[in-house]
């Protein structure tokens, strides 16, 4: 072992180094996140469009899915339409720009902004043919709202704007409902005074017909001679006031604002707020509102029978009297609007925290979105232990485990992504609960928050996931992770293409890990150091690997992460033991979190392995049986019957290469092979490695020599070949890197 | 039409009689790994290995599209030409030329639709041919526009919303002409069903048409899976007429229904079937006449008797006729 190589051993195992001039840079990025310095350049899911006036999944769309849309609209394809699509192309970079800038505008006025920019840049012609093109694209009607970029504001703003949507829908049902309850309510008063003596009057009956004919009738006489007629049928006293109560009551509720009326004469006092930045203050807002929602309650059904006269005064007054905060039902609970609750983490006390779980348990429409600045939190325990999953994961575990409340874990960067769901959360009847990792780290000032919190997600830290316990009664109806990246792997892979030191391009397949996301972190610089670049050798591994190592040889490897410094230089930093022990732990909490989804549940896997062995079993009876039976019959009877020379024999579909071979030596599953007879002659295999896979006679894929490639590649084969019959057996070369992942992957195969 | 090989490796092969499947590969398939045209060719080179069929009596003859490229992939004669118009051309050849084995390699643009109304008279011709219709429902030459025979909503490049209309049946299509006398259909993934499929066509007289239901791994990667996954979603017919069934198969192909070739009733609810694919021969008539043998292939254009009676025309206008009582009489 050289020394420089010891030397980051000793680093691994203790975290110490000599001289604190090794310890890593801490203006490093992972290599993964290099090619997005500037995000302003890129069309991805931010800014977002908080579109105006717009209900369900309308509610926000991405700036890049508007330009697209009105692309498809005004663009034809092809050639006529390249300058347009040019045009707006440009248009959306300059308003991508003043977003990232700070404006905060409006898309209509960003629009104008960066229209202004444009035309100020170009000469006469260059100008007309933008204004054309702009013109063009406004013609077709462009959605507005507010423009947001991904900050630390960003989920606030989002899910009022989302709740506002919802509500803004609640409040018209019920408003349709309350006003057609009010006007045929005072329909039915009106009808009651015409019968009344005060309506026969002669002033009244004046006013009733109009000032042009007022000198045609004699008001007086006609007074009496109606005055005369039957005043019958009129309302009795305790029914008409209890109309009166009604009407009062929906007149004066403060759940939703009613417009004012004709007459001005409503006087309605100022709507309820619903939105709070704190658990108990809205928790102590809702039981004093308790009252206030069963007097409307009461109003609307009282209203709805006496509209149809089926109020029975000796049946319903005690009825209506019992009514209490015990007869609230959900049903109930959802005619009014949901109360919002927004909390950041930092600021929240642990009375909040106490109050919040109180809040979810209880089964009332509140939706609470906690945001998340920081989900690795300080270092405390020891040197660096991580509080990892203490602030994010556990808040939204604890929510899930309370079974009825509805839980959405997402950082700000899936949130657009998320936006059905989070409709689902503020439409779902019960408690929500929204944690949002916002991804505005303070001590990692070089990454946009953007990247901190697709980060987060990508190296499940803090993974996507959704609870909605209205989606059914079993799990896989309720619970689902499937909205991270590769969400059936440890840590998603991408690739990564970088120039090596002779200017070569050099291509690696690179994991995201926990230590990866950590490594943009200033606060825990001191986990890594880096390693000079005459020490990389083959006795550094990749996190991902050296977590799938047996003890032993992990003794003998260093992991490391891939980072880039500010100039996009590559280099490596070993990880030490804390940082690794984190990793393994968030990678446990991932797969906890996969088994529940329904991703390679161990449970289910069990049974999968009891049922194949009992095929298995039944398998090598059956064959058995078979031998045994061909052993006591004649050999004669089962040869081919000749065939008349010239006489076409019966073409009967045989497998190419002869099958009693298989049959009477069962294969090994051990060993790999290819059912050549179903072979496609697809080339996937003999493409992805000659020496190993080749065709035989009739052009059909045959193992030539297990040896000549690595387990690697056999399961890769597999994966590739599209009719699945590329067997990889058991690995042959023990020592080969990753074997617990690739035996996994294999085991879809054998 | 141009030959793939030269001249003299021609002579070396024309003495010979034990071809391997490698006498008849030419050069490397340039299709995408994983494309369903490799199994077909794989499943013609193999066939023809089989029935020792000589090099020189062989002819390809395709139209454009990515199945059109199977003539550069054969070491024998080939056409690679007008777009849909493949048939038309290997009529010309077999009218012409009725020694020589004609096969037409044909995508689902090329046959369904520039080339669809040769496709109708050629199969109403029913010239001794073997017609390969590769159907992967997808232009994948022109970077995944929709064709004929796209299923309804498929999204593509032409078709960013869906297609509009059903897709046209090419079964169906082909049971509904006059004089058709072989249709079936097989698919990639099933190489031994494939290769007996195109062995029954190659040996029956007339116009045999085999749709083949194929992949394109580049721009359908998952289209057929349902059905690739799911064995019985695959409906297999058997028949002493047609094919039949090797236990190995029936074992992964339980949904197996005994079709008579001569059945065209059935053969059209076969062929109208939407969730199955059926996989076999669904009608056959042996006694349809073929218009080569109705018409007669015209006088020969080459060969001893062209040669005799080019010579004797020509010696003709220089004969001194013997004496007739016509000309005695004026001379």
């Amino acid at each position: 072992m050289s020394a420089g190589l010891r030397a980051l051993v000793r680093f691994h195992l203790t975290g110490e180094m000599e001289g604190d001039d090794r310890r890593a840079d801490s203006r490093l990025r992972s290599a993964l996140l290099a090619p997005y310095r500037d995000l302003s350049q890129l069309r991805y899911d931010y800014p977002l469009v908080l579109v105006e006036g717009s209900a369900g999944g309308g509610f926000v769309r991405s700036l890049s899915s508007v330009v697209d849309a009105v692309l498809r609209e005004i663009a034809p394809e092809g050639g006529q339409g390249e300058r347009l699509r040019k045009h707006l192309l440009r248009l959306e970079a300059a308003m991508r720009a003043l977003v990232a800038e700070g404006v905060e505008a409006t898309l209509s006025e960003l629009w104008r902004l960066a229209e202004h920019e444009l035309l100020s840049q170009c000469d006469e012609e260059a100008a007309g043919q933008l204004r054309e093109s702009f013109g063009q694209a406004e013609a077709a009607g462009l959605v507005d709202g507010r423009v947001i970029d991904c900050d630390d504001g960003t989920p606030s703003q989002l899910f009022q704007h989302a709740w506002d949507a919802v509500q803004h829908e609640r409040s018209r049902r019920a408003l349709e409902e309350i006003e057609g309850l009010l006007l045929r309510l005072s329909d039915i008063l009106k009808a009651d005074f015409q019968k009344s003596e005060e309506a026969k009057a002669p002033k009244n009956l004046r006013r009733s017909v109009g000032i042009r004919f007022e000198e045609s009738f004699d008001f007086e006489a006609l007074s009496r001679v109606l005055k005369t007629s039957s005043s019958e049928g009129s309302l009795s006293e305790s029914r008409r006031e209890r109309i009166r109560s009604v009407l009062s009551v929906l007149e004066s509720q403060r759940f939703f604002a009613l417009p004012t009326d004709a007459e001005g004469t409503r006087d309605q006092a100022a709507p309820h707020s619903f939105v709070f930045d704190s658990c108990t203050r809205a928790w102590e807002v809702f039981r004093e509102r308790v009252p206030e929602m069963l007097e409307l309650l009461k109003a609307i059904a009282i209203a709805e029978l006496e509209l149809e006269n089926r109020y029975r005064e000796s049946e319903h007054d005690a009825l209506f009297g019992r009514f209490g905060e015990t007869s609230l039902t959900p049903e109930d609970l959802a005619r009014f609007p949901s109360y919002l609750i927004r909390l950041h983490d930092k600021d929240c006390e642990e009375r909040e925290k106490a109050r919040l779980i109180d809040v979810l348990s209880s089964g009332l429409p509140l939706k609470i979105l906690v945001q998340t600045s920081d989900i690795l939190g300080k270092p405390s325990l020891g040197d660096g232990q991580f509080a990892l999953g203490v602030r994010g994961m556990q808040l939204a575990s604890m929510a899930v485990g309370l079974n009825s409340c509805f839980v959405l874990q997402s950082p700000s960067s899936d949130l657009y992504q998320m936006r059905d769901r989070i409709l689902g959360g503020l439409t779902y009847p019960g408690p929500a609960l929204f944690s949002v990792f916002t991804g505005a780290v303070e001590n990692a000032p070089d990454l946009p928050p953007y990247l901190e919190a697709a980060s987060a997600v990508q190296s499940r830290a803090f993974p996507v996931l959704a609870y909605d316990p209205g989606a059914g009664g079993d799990w896989a109806s309720r619970f689902e992770v499937t909205g991270n990246s590769q969400a059936e792997a440890d840590w998603p892979v991408h690739s990564f293409s970088y120039e090596d030191a002779d200017l070569q391009r050099v291509s690696e397949e690179i994991a995201f890990t926990f230590a990866d996301f950590v490594a943009s972190d200033r606060r825990y610089a001191g986990h890594f150091a880096p390693i000079p670049r005459e020490d990389w050798d083959e006795s550094l591994i990749p996190v991902r690997e050296y977590l799938g190592l047996a003890e032993e040889e992990a003794a003998r490897a260093v992991p490391y992460v891939s980072v880039v410094d500010e100039n996009d230089i590559l280099q490596k930093l070993v990880v030490d033991q804390k940082l690794i022990r984190a990793t393994r732990r968030c990678a446990e909490m991932w797969r906890g979190l996969q088994e529940l989804g329904g991703i390679q549940n161990s449970h289910a896997l069990n049974l999968l392995e009891r049922e194949r062995e009992t095929w298995e079993h039944e398998r090598e009876r059956e064959l058995d049986e078979l031998r045994e039976q061909a052993l006591r019959e004649p050999r004669a009877a089962v040869a081919p019957p000749a065939t008349a020379a010239g006489e076409a024999a019966p073409l009967v579909m045989q497998p190419s290469e002869p099958e009693t071979d298989t049959e009477t030596e069962p294969r090994s599953s051990d060993e790999p092979y290819i059912e050549t007879p179903r072979c496609t002659t697809c080339d996937e295999c003999t493409v992805l490695n000659s020496r190993m896979f080749a065709y035989d006679e009739n052009k059909q894929a045959h193992i030539v020599d297990p040896t000549a490639g690595t387990y690697r590649e056999l399961v890769e084969a597999a994966e590739a070949c599209q009719v699945c019959i590329i067997h990889p057996g058991k690995p042959m070369n023990p020592d080969e890197p990753g074997l617990d992942e690739l035996t996994r992957r294999a085991e879809a195969f054998n | 039409m141009a030959m793939s090989v030269s001249a003299p490796r021609c002579l070396q092969w024309s003495d010979r009689e034990d071809y391997q499947l490698e006498d008849y590969e030419a050069e490397v398939p340039r299709w995408c790994t994983g494309c369903g045209d490799l199994a077909i060719l794989a499943a013609v080179q193999r066939l023809c290995r089989d029935e020792q069929l000589p090099l020189e009596k062989l002819v390809f003859v395709s139209g454009i599209g990515c199945s059109s490229r199977f003539p550069h992939y054969m070491k024998t004669y080939g056409f690679h030409g007008l777009h849909g118009r493949a048939l038309p051309v290997a009529e010309g050849i077999k009218l012409k030329r009725p020694d020589l084995h004609v096969f037409v390699n044909t995508g689902d643009g090329d046959c369904c639709s520039i080339g669809a109304a040769h496709w109708l008279h050629a199969i109403r011709y029913n010239m001794d041919m073997t017609v390969l219709l590769h159907d992967n429902e997808i232009y994948g030459l022109t970077k995944k526009q929709a064709s004929p025979t796209s299923p309804r909503g498929l999204k593509s490049n032409t078709t960013p919303r869906g297609t509009h209309l059903e897709a046209l049946n090419p079964l169906s299509t082909t049971l509904g002409v006059a004089n058709v006398s072989f249709v079936a259909q097989a698919v990639d993934w099933v190489p031994t069903v494939l290769y007996e499929i195109i062995s029954q066509a190659f040996h029956h007289k007339g116009l045999s048409f085999i749709r083949v239901v194929q992949r394109c791994p580049e721009f359908l990667p998952t289209h057929f899976d349902p059905w690739m996954h799911d064995p019985d979603r695959l409906l297999m017919l058997t028949h002493e007429d047609g094919i039949q069934a090797s236990p190995e198969l029936s074992r992964t192909y339980k949904q197996q229904e005994v079709h008579d070739p001569g059945e065209m009733n059935r053969a059209r609810e076969i062929a109208s079937l939407k969730d199955q694919i059926p996989v076999g021969i669904l009608y056959r008539n042996d006694e349809a006449p073929c218009y080569e043998d109705v018409v007669g292939s015209g006088p020969p254009i080459t060969g001893p008797e062209k040669i005799q009676a080019s010579v004797e025309a020509e010696l003709d206008k220089f004969t001194v006729w013997p004496p007739s009582e016509g000309r005695e009489g004026r001379g």
